[in-house]
């Protein structure tokens, strides 16, 4: 038997039944597109954007606040005494003034700003001090982050007669100890932290070369047969002292390229550029790197006709790096350091030669002279034989090469002026790379502008780069003879 | 009801407290939703009030020149820098030059507690060479957003994301440059 209304009803039954069911799986179709984040017994749903995930709600989660200014373009996220700034399409975040270099860039969201996993893990709640632990239905926040938190060094370095100290300026107390490496190098490392090197760090030594941030540690480069004497930890501020010092025998030659000085203290010349870096170059084709290169060779030949021993900083069509070239001129014990430039301008009209010397108000030089004094007092650097008084000569000797590059510089550029009838486009100070680190009087001098044709055509003589020489070799020896 | 109906309505039943048990039930977080962000996250600024800013470029003399300019200048430091920035980037209105010859975009500023700011500008398409451009550059920039913003001590130039050693070869970019007023016509 058929029974319609039965079968009518069976039918409405049916298709009740299967919209119930369908629309219990709506909540599992949306939940692909969100992933869940935990923290404190509470937890949050996500929206995702591809690969990445909205950033507010998990700050929101654990109660750090986000301000954005949307002028600026920039997220500040406050959270305790933690303050952090990021921008979206941006691959750096500052953590309490540092910046810090991330793997990918936060991207503008509809929710504000979405970023990676990795992203938010490493640099949103690592700094914040928070961790992802991943579960089931995504991702718990835990307190205690996974990745070592930076720790900013600043480095400063003290020459004595036989010593050297490098105080390491930690700018939170963390476990470092130091060790002599295989290769004798030295290297220090961090307990659960990343050293990051202070960018304004400018060390003044003869000993030491270089230092490198590596993972957890400080790789320091020294001199040949300059190794670890010993180390040591202070508090306030944390800091590691190391003490180096000649510690093996010298049975080995030096290698071919390490300079070493015979004779009397050189004028070291340092024509600019070099290599494949040409420089500016001037519509004639004269370029930056070999008339630098050419006024070098002139002006060595004038001062050694004059009497002084001379030294270039590099060859011809070698290139070097800037740095080396004020190594180079600290290694030799050099009593002047000259590094030639031609200059350029968008303006054709702008002419003339210019001396610089390092900048006396800017932090990079006093900050580093009178930090690395102020360090080693506190440091107590007279409890190893060393008095109070050869810190105070070293910190005097620091602002009196400063001092005494002033005066080289106006002694050159009044002959620059008055040998050539150039305009005076003065003496003036800047932080040049090549001038860093110096501790001797050191000047850079441009020679002329490549960008105006008519010095371009000038300079390009030998006649005028044998006068540039002449007015240098003059200023120079003017400076060496005042009392 | 025969017993095929029974099964189906059965089987609706516990779909029903399947459903019920997957958002309410047990062992599970109150979870919130956060399909969007409320408006409040995201402050609507207030019009900022037009100021008089001074920024800085190179004239034919080799040094940098005052232009004055009425602009809206916001007083929250970020939006102050990023509005002189962007005046510095726009170049000048009169027979100066540009601070930044090529055309630069600012990707980002970021302050630090000492007053120091770190502005971000896409890098350069090609080398650029002389140490004069290179001043020009750095002190236009600087000298424009210290006179502006005194709160600010220094100010780092970062290009593409990256602190950078050097420009063209000279001057040090890879620390805070400070005010330096010598390069500035008097």
């Amino acid at each position: 038997m058929i029974d319609p209304a039965g079968t009518h009803m069976r039918k409405v039954l049916i298709a009740s039944i299967i919209f119930l069911l369908g629309a219990s799986l709506l909540p599992a179709q949306v939940d692909l597109h969100t992933v869940e984040f935990q923290y404190a017994g509470r937890g949050v749903l996500v929206p995702k954007l591809g690969t990445r995930i909205e950033v507010i709600p998990i700050l929101a989660l654990i109660g750090a606040g986000a301000e954005y200014s949307r002028a600026a373009g920039t997220y500040v996220v406050a959270y305790g005494e933690k303050r952090l700034q990021f921008t979206p399409g941006h691959k750096l975040v500052m953590v309490d003034g540092k910046l810090l270099d991330t793997m990918d860039a936060p991207v503008p969201s509809p929710g504000g700003v979405a970023a990676s996993l990795d992203f938010i893990d490493r640099s949103l709640l690592g700094p914040l001090g928070f961790r992802l632990d991943p579960i089931p239905q995504g991702y718990r926040i835990v307190p205690g982050a996974r990745f070592a938190e930076p720790v900013t060094v600043r480095a400063a370095a003290a020459d004595f007669a036989a010593t050297t100290t490098l105080v390491l300026t930690l700018d939170r107390a963390v476990i470092a100890e130091a060790e002599s490496t295989e290769d004798g190098g030295i290297v220090v490392h961090f307990d659960d932290a990343s050293p990051r090197l202070d960018p304004g760090t400018l060390l003044r030594s003869r000993r030491v070369r270089s230092l490198t941030s590596n993972g957890r540690e400080i790789l320091i480069e020294t001199g040949a047969d300059i190794g670890l004497l010993n180390w040591h930890n202070l508090d306030d501020p944390p800091r590691v002292i190391l003490e180096l010092g000649r510690v093996y025998p010298t049975p080995t030659p030096a290698p071919a390229r390490v300079v070493e000085r015979s004779g009397p203290p050189p004028i070291v010349i340092d024509p600019g550029h070099g290599g494949k870096d040409t420089g500016a170059v001037a519509r004639t084709g004269l370029n930056e790197r070999d008339l630098t290169m050419s006024v070098a060779r002139y002006l060595s030949a004038e001062l050694r006709a004059r009497g002084h021993a001379v030294r270039l900083t590099r060859e011809d069509g070698e290139g070097r790096a800037l740095t080396d070239r004020t190594a180079i001129a600290n290694r030799l014990e050099a009593k002047i350091f000259v590094s030639l430039h031609a200059n350029s301008s968008t303006f054709s009209s702008v002419k003339g030669a210019e001396t610089y010397y390092m900048s006396l108000d800017d932090q990079a030089t006093d900050e580093a002279a009178a930090a690395t004094a102020k360090l080693e007092n506190e440091a107590g650097a007279s409890s190893d034989g060393r008095s109070d008084l050869d810190l105070i000569l070293w910190d005097l000797a620091q602002a009196s090469a400063l001092n005494e590059s002033a005066g080289l510089a106006v002694a050159v550029q009044t002959r620059l002026n008055a040998l050539l009838d150039l305009r005076d486009r003065g003496v003036k100070q800047a932080p040049f790379v090549v001038l860093t680190g110096a501790t001797m009087p050191a000047i850079l001098v441009e020679v002329g502008f490549l960008s105006n044709p008519t010095e371009a055509s000038r300079l390009g003589s030998a006649e005028h780069q044998q006068a540039l020489a002449r007015a240098i070799a003059t200023g120079i020896e003017a400076f060496l003879s005042e009392p | 009801m025969n017993r095929r109906v029974f099964w189906i309505l059965a089987a609706a039943v516990v779909s029903l407290a399947l459903l019920a048990w997957v958002l309410f039930g047990p062992g599970r977080h109150a979870i919130t939703r956060q399909d969007m962000v409320e408006g409040d996250a995201i402050p609507t600024p207030t019009p900022a009030p037009e100021q008089r800013v001074m920024l800085l470029f190179p004239g034919s003399d080799g040094l940098l020149h005052p232009e004055l300019r009425s602009v809206p200048l916001p007083a929250e430091v970020h939006e102050k820098v990023r509005t002189v920035v962007l005046e510095v980037l726009a170049g000048p209105t009169g027979n100066l030059q540009p601070v930044v010859p090529w055309t630069a975009e600012l990707t980002a500023v970021f302050i630090d507690h000492e007053g120091t700011a770190f502005i971000d500008l896409t890098a350069p398409p090609k080398p650029l060479t002389g140490s004069h451009n290179e001043l020009m550059l750095a002190y236009g920039l600087v000298d424009s957003i210290l006179l502006n913003c005194p709160s600010l001590t220094s100010i780092q130039i970062l290009f593409g994301g990256h602190e950078i050693p050097t420009l063209t070869g000279h001057l040090d970019f890879s620390r805070p440059l400070v005010l330096n007023k010598r390069f500035i016509a008097s």
